[in-house]
């Protein structure tokens, strides 16, 4: 799976979306993270460990803490795949308008 | 390059009313086939023409798969679409981002196609304007950091 692939299906799920959006201000330790929602420490932790692999958040330790913060490359890779696949169908689109007016006037 | 919308520009060597109905109504014949959320191989993409109408893909086991819908129809100049696939490639009917596609005629057979997929934040469940602000300014900065680090 690439990257954008990752990143999109990371933020497919509402609490990873909601962990997403908790970061938007700033790094939180995964116990802020975790406060207000409805679902357990070690799913939690499972969501996190989603998000990182997707390079949608990163992790670093702050004395006994982990403090997960928004990544860039996960969310350039999801930017980047729209933008790609915009760019292919336009390109195909192009040719198929150019096409239907040759024909049109044959 | 702006990171909540993607905008493209195309001339188009055809007339204004053969571009706008290619983009419309044969959809089949430039829609890149391998990009779907359907379970079965596509077997053609469908946009109803008119306001409300379904935008929709058609799969060989017979399902079809929701796309959007027609928020504006103005033929031959203009159509807005909603593009409603969640991060998971998934139908959301919640999430609403929009693709506004203006037709300028050049000349009889030129035409200028301008192009915008507006909204994506909320791919990423940025809603609310104060959200998109805070939110998407953040990651605004963090894009322009990466910019200046490939320039470096």
């Amino acid at each position: 799976m690439s990257l954008s692939e990752k990143s999109f299906n990371a933020l497919g799920d509402p609490t990873r979306r909601i962990i997403f959006e908790k970061l938007r201000n700033g790094g939180l330790a995964v116990s802020e993270i975790a406060e207000g929602l409805s679902v357990s420490r070690p799913a939690v932790s499972q969501h996190i460990k989603i998000l990182k692999d997707a390079k949608l958040i990163r992790v670093h330790k702050k004395g006994s803490k982990n403090i997960c913060q928004i990544d860039k490359d996960g969310v350039m890779a999801m930017r980047f795949y729209l933008d790609k696949f915009w760019e292919d169908a336009l390109a195909a689109f192009k040719i198929a308008a150019e096409e239907t007016e040759k024909s049109t006037k044959l | 390059m702006n990171i909540k919308s993607i905008k493209k520009e195309v001339v188009v060597e055809a007339a204004q009313q053969t571009a706008f109905k290619v983009f419309t109504e044969k959809m089949d014949m430039w829609w890149p086939s391998s990009h779907h959320i359907g379970k079965s191989p596509l077997t053609g993409s469908i946009l109803e023409p008119h306001v409300k109408g379904r935008w929709y893909t058609k799969h060989e086991d017979g399902s079809e798969c929701s796309v959007g819908s027609v928020i504006e129809w103005n033929p031959y100049d203009r159509v807005i679409l909603s593009w409603q696939i969640n991060g998971n490639y998934q139908y959301d009917p919640e999430l609403i981002t929009e693709i506004v596609v203006n037709f300028i005629a050049e000349g009889p057979k030129t035409t200028k196609v301008q192009f915008e997929h507006k909204n994506l934040q909320r791919m990423v469940g940025l809603k609310s304007t104060d959200d998109m602000d805070m939110g998407w300014g953040m990651i605004m900065g963090l894009y322009q950091n990466y910019i200046k680090s490939l320039k470096n």
